[in-house]
């Protein structure tokens, strides 16, 4: 009886499989690479941007400053604001130790989140910004893109039941004049490199991401620390 | 193929894998989203670094090591050697670890479970697996 032989591994079939691998790894990350990296774009690429303005909400002179990128149709927003929001309003701004600024960051996978921005900015101007805020993230969907066509409609019910003077709200809405400054927002949070929604830039820091409160509160506290620091290392006037 | 020719090519899969997260983590890649998805979250918590450097290098530089490992021994001297096979068993222990402590942090800690992460940790698993077989049969080979 004869041994059996142990046959040679074949090479040129490993450096084949290696080549192949190698090839479409690269072109999978060349593709990765050459897509347009902002999924961000404005409704009229034509509109002139306005200044960037947050919409604040607290003392603005309050030690910690915290700004929240948040888009209106975005679930993750939605659950942060109706979930976490509460609580750092109670326990954070309302106490003085934050202040808070809400600026629009419109994505574009999300077909009413303009006209919501447009919605809360109308309302803002009759004093009506939180409350709106709060209406327009707790009835996402009864407004989204696969909800409606026609969220005015619903955003004008909830503007009715705000209390908001409705005709001048509609005024406002349709004129859509809020445009050019939801644009530079959204302009505002791609210069800082916004990569999703929700983002806070709490202090020096930016999170991306639906945080807990609790991981929130952390940050608002190293933000207070480094704060009390900056504070007592600058002389003070004679 | 030998195993650990599969070790090297799955490896180099590896390495393709590990730099398109790398390449997420610093922003090249990837679109804005809103913050639902599982590889947002994860990419963007505390425990995307390790000891001050992206998880997703480390894995880069675990991908490639593994690769050249594998690579110099199947076709270098190295071929008939058994010290490639421990060395592959001890890299991949390793990844096997690391990558048990990644899945942990997302399920009890950050609460997402991002698909490339899981993908990769699979494929450790596999690499791991193969590298044991690879020393069994390497087991009677000089050092």
């Amino acid at each position: 009886m004869t041994k059996p032989v142990k046959k040679k591994p074949s090479n040129s079939r490993f450096v084949g499989a290696i080549l192949l691998v190698a090839v479409v790894g690269v072109a999978v990350l060349g593709y990765a690479l050459s897509r347009p990296r902002a999924g961000v774009k404005p409704v009229d690429p034509s509109l002139a941007a306005g200044t960037a303005e947050g919409y604040l909400v607290g003392n603005a002179d309050a030690p910690v400053q915290v700004i929240e990128f948040g888009d209106f149709e975005c679930p993750a927003c939605g659950q942060w604001a109706t979930l976490t929001e509460p609580d750092v309003r109670e326990r954070l701004i309302n106490t003085g130790l934050v202040s808070f600024r809400f600026y629009d960051f419109p994505l574009d996978m999300h077909k009413n989140t303009w006209p919501a921005s447009n919605a809360v900015a109308c309302a803002a101007d009759q004093g009506k910004f939180l409350d709106m805020h709060d209406r327009v993230f707790a009835t996402q969907d009864r407004w989204n893109g696969e909800a409606t066509n026609n969220p005015k409609k619903v955003f004008l019910q909830l503007a009715a039941e705000s209390g908001i003077d409705t005709a001048k709200w509609e005024d406002c809405f349709d004129s859509q004049q809020h445009y050019p400054r939801i644009k530079a927002n959204l302009q505002e949070g791609v210069r800082r490199g916004i990569g999703q929604t929700p983002t806070f830039i709490i202090g020096t820091k930016m999170i991306p991401g639906n945080i807990p409160f609790d991981e929130f509160r952390k940050y608002v506290d190293a933000a207070a620390a480094e704060a009390a620091q900056a504070a007592k290392a600058t002389p003070s006037k004679p | 193929m030998t195993r650990r020719m599969l070790v090297a090519v799955l490896a180099l899969g590896g390495v393709f894998l590990a730099a398109y997260l790398t390449l997420y983590h610093y922003g090249y890649v990837g679109s804005l989203a809103c913050g639902t998805g599982g590889c947002e979250k994860v990419q963007g918590s505390s425990w995307a670094n390790f000891l001050g450097v992206p998880v997703a290098l480390w894995g880069t530089g675990y991908y490639m090591s593994v690769f050249a490992v594998a690579t110099a021994g199947s076709l270098g001297p190295w071929v008939e050697r058994r010290w490639p096979s421990g060395a592959l068993v001890f890299l991949n222990g390793w990844g096997v670890l690391f990558s048990a402590y990644l899945t942990w942090a997302e399920v009890a800690r950050i609460h997402a479970i991002c698909r490339y992460c899981v993908v990769s940790a699979g494929l450790v698993v596999v690499l791991f697996s193969l590298s044991l077989l690879d020393l069994r049969d390497y087991r009677r080979a000089p050092q």
